[in-house]
């Protein structure tokens, strides 16, 4: 269970050269629930995805993951939540371009101190159940558009997150393979993983159970489009 | 974290942009050429002095004359003469050798060639140390001496056992050593300051590669002559100031053993300065000193020689420090990455560090690949000197190399880990 109140979150120095992106954003996704964050371009939807996803800090408010409090925490107690519990799924795939698609699913597995032969069968294993089992060895750039983005899926999966957070996870897709995707996430989400997904489109949005809208670094609307969440 | 993962990132790294990584770890690799070539030398030099000590003699003093024109003009002194030797041998009956020699420069004639050389008259102990030499034909015996017989030892150079290094190319024979070399005069005549003597041996000396004499002993003369020999037809007259018939030039002493050394030394300076009546006009070196003062000067040699390899060491580290930081640059993003999927701080450091340690382990190995090169190529003694070299000191070597990635990366990986993931993330 992800649970918010009152986030602000101030860029600069709080003088005359600061920024507010969140103005005391409160939420409560609960654990299996799939919640899109819904907005136009710098309404604050990323930032309040960096926080979620502990890559960044709250000036002021709460944030608690599991019943946890774990705003004020140190950039390493985040960085190990960060590698445990949540999965990330970039716009722009952010694989690394010299390892292979096994490799860069591995990565997060490395990190987590995982041996070599089981980061490897747990890698390529993650790679077939996204269809990728026979491009293993590829690199990102022998991969189409929407082969990086699954590579980028079973990388935010090795972990064996219990919550998945995906940026714009179809920005750079074209509609057939964005289709994919979301099926694909959908998948996830039916196999009972919290997915907080970020996008300006609403398309995208409606295949979640709600989609919160923020404005102006406000929520302003939570529109619920099916069940309660619990699954 | 495993280690693995940046061990093969930076072997990655290191691979797609060889250049960039040979020209950062190149200061290293010379190094590390250059230390292990002071290790070798110096190693060598210690296996030779053990050598060098062994073949003179490990309880050797050399008196030689020191007379300013003071002591000269006093008139109260000789100087440095045989009779010096034979009350030396008389007082101290149990040394080893006690051998006076005298040198004077003179010209040489056989048939048409001539030539300036230098002539030492020799006692018989004179043998007994640092005798490296092949004798063709005899060696002085007592009737020469006695009789101070007109017969002559020619020394012939060694030459080179293996093929001559390049860098010795200038080092060429005398004419005289060339005459030697190319015409058999065992048993000729030949004329020494225009007085007819007779060659009753060659002294062939070892080849330059394989001479174990740390320094030449006796001052290296072209010829021998028993030393009555000398100092009757050949000497004389050298000394315009004081002519002395009885002049030696040094007198090498050798008590047979390193303990009785500083005994012998006391009694001879004693004896000595009793039979030149105060006058200060010899000095006395033992081995010890002369070892010692060696020893000194291959220490500032190889201070010299570490100093290189140290500052190009230090500047190896700044290129790899340099190079640490250009990559971060263009790394940023891939650090963004790697902390969003659950890189810690210093994970990021540990990658960093790895991969500059690896440059200098690869520095250390192409270093001590290029120095054993060098060793092998351009050193007389090249395979000698390798095998002076000990498991230890290579290993010190990919320490150090290893150790300067390692100090000189600890700035730029820290800054690297400083990176805001969010920021990272976002720069193209």
């Amino acid at each position: 269970m992800i649970e918010t109140t009152d986030l602000v979150k101030i860029y600069g120095d709080g003088g005359s050269q600061h920024f507010q992106a969140l103005y005391g954003v409160s939420l409560r996704v609960e654990a299996g629930e799939f919640a899109a964050i819904m907005g136009p371009s710098g309404c604050g939807k990323s930032t309040l995805l960096n926080i979620l996803g502990l890559m960044d800090q709250p000036t002021s408010g709460t944030y608690s993951l599991g019943g946890e409090r774990v705003d004020g925490l140190s950039d390493r107690e985040r960085t190990l939540l960060r590698r445990h519990r949540l999965g990330f799924v970039f716009q722009s795939f952010n694989l690394l371009p010299r390892m292979t698609a096994l490799q860069n699913v591995c990565l997060p597995m490395s990190y987590a101190g995982l041996g070599g032969t089981e980061r490897r069968a747990r890698g390529a294993d993650l790679l077939r159940r996204v269809g990728l089992g026979d491009k293993v060895t590829r690199t990102p750039l022998e991969l189409s558009g929407g082969e990086r983005q699954r590579v980028g899926i079973a990388r935010a999966l090795a972990n064996r997150p219990s919550v998945l957070l995906a940026d714009e996870p179809t920005g750079n897709l074209d509609s057939r393979t964005a289709v994919e995707i979301l099926e694909l996430l959908g998948e996830l989400h039916g196999s009972g993983m919290t997915l907080i997904l970020v996008t300006h489109d609403r398309g995208v949005a409606e295949r979640a159970d709600r989609i919160l809208h923020v404005k102006d670094g406000r929520i302003v609307e939570d529109e619920r489009l099916r069940g309660n969440g619990k699954r | 974290m495993m280690f693995s993962e940046p061990l093969r990132t930076g072997f990655v790294e290191i691979w797609s942009h060889k250049l960039r990584s040979f020209l950062s770890f190149s200061a290293i690799m010379f190094g590390v050429a250059a230390i292990l070539y002071t290790f070798a030398e110096v190693n060598r030099m210690y296996e030779r002095r053990e050598k060098a000590m062994d073949l003179a003699g490990p309880g050797r003093i050399e008196i030689r004359e020191d007379r300013d024109k003071e002591v000269k003009d006093s008139g109260l002194s000789k100087g440095l003469t045989i009779q010096d030797a034979a009350a030396i041998r008389e007082t101290l009956p149990w040394l080893y050798m006690v051998s006076p020699s005298a040198r004077a420069w003179l010209e040489f004639q056989h048939g048409d060639f001539k030539s300036d050389i230098q002539v030492e008259g020799v006692s018989l102990d004179w043998r007994k140390r640092g005798w490296v030499y092949t004798l063709r034909g005899r060696f002085f015996d007592e009737a020469d001496v006695r009789s101070a017989a007109r017969v002559v030892i020619l020394d012939e150079p060694g030459g080179w056992a293996e093929e001559k290094p390049f860098w010795a190319q200038w080092w060429k024979d005398t004419d005289f050593q060339s005459f030697v070399k190319h015409n058999d005069l065992l048993g000729k005549t030949v004329f020494l300051k225009h007085q007819v003597f007779t060659v009753i041996g060659v002294l062939r000396q070892p080849p330059k590669d394989k001479d174990p004499r740390w320094f030449r002993q006796g001052g290296g003369g072209s010829a021998f002559v028993p030393i009555s020999t000398a100092q009757r037809y050949l000497t004389s007259s050298r000394r315009g100031d004081a002519p002395n018939p009885d002049a030696v030039d040094e007198i090498i002493v050798d008590t047979g053993d390193v303990m009785t050394v500083p005994g012998a030394r006391r009694a001879i300076e004693a004896l000595l300065d009793s039979r030149h009546r105060g006058v200060k006009d010899f000095k006395i070196d033992d081995f010890r000193e002369m070892v010692q003062g060696m020893l000194n000067r291959m220490k500032e040699y190889a201070v010299a020689v570490l100093s290189v390899g140290i500052v190009a060491i230090l500047a190896g580290g700044i290129g790899i420090m340099n190079v640490t930081l250009a990559t971060i640059f263009s790394r940023i993003r891939e650090i963004g990455i790697r902390r969003a999927v659950g890189a810690t701080r210093l994970d990021i450091i540990v990658q960093f560090i790895t991969e500059a340690m690896l440059l200098g382990l690869l520095g250390g190995v192409a270093g001590i690949g290029l120095g054993l090169v060098g060793l092998n190529y351009l050193s007389r003694e090249g395979s000698e000197q390798i095998q002076s070299l000990v498991w230890w000191h290579f290993l010190a070597l990919l320490g150090i190399s290893v150790g300067a990635g390692f100090l000189f990366s600890l700035y730029p990986a820290y800054q690297a880990s400083k990176l805001d993931p969010v920021d990272a993330l976002r720069y193209e």
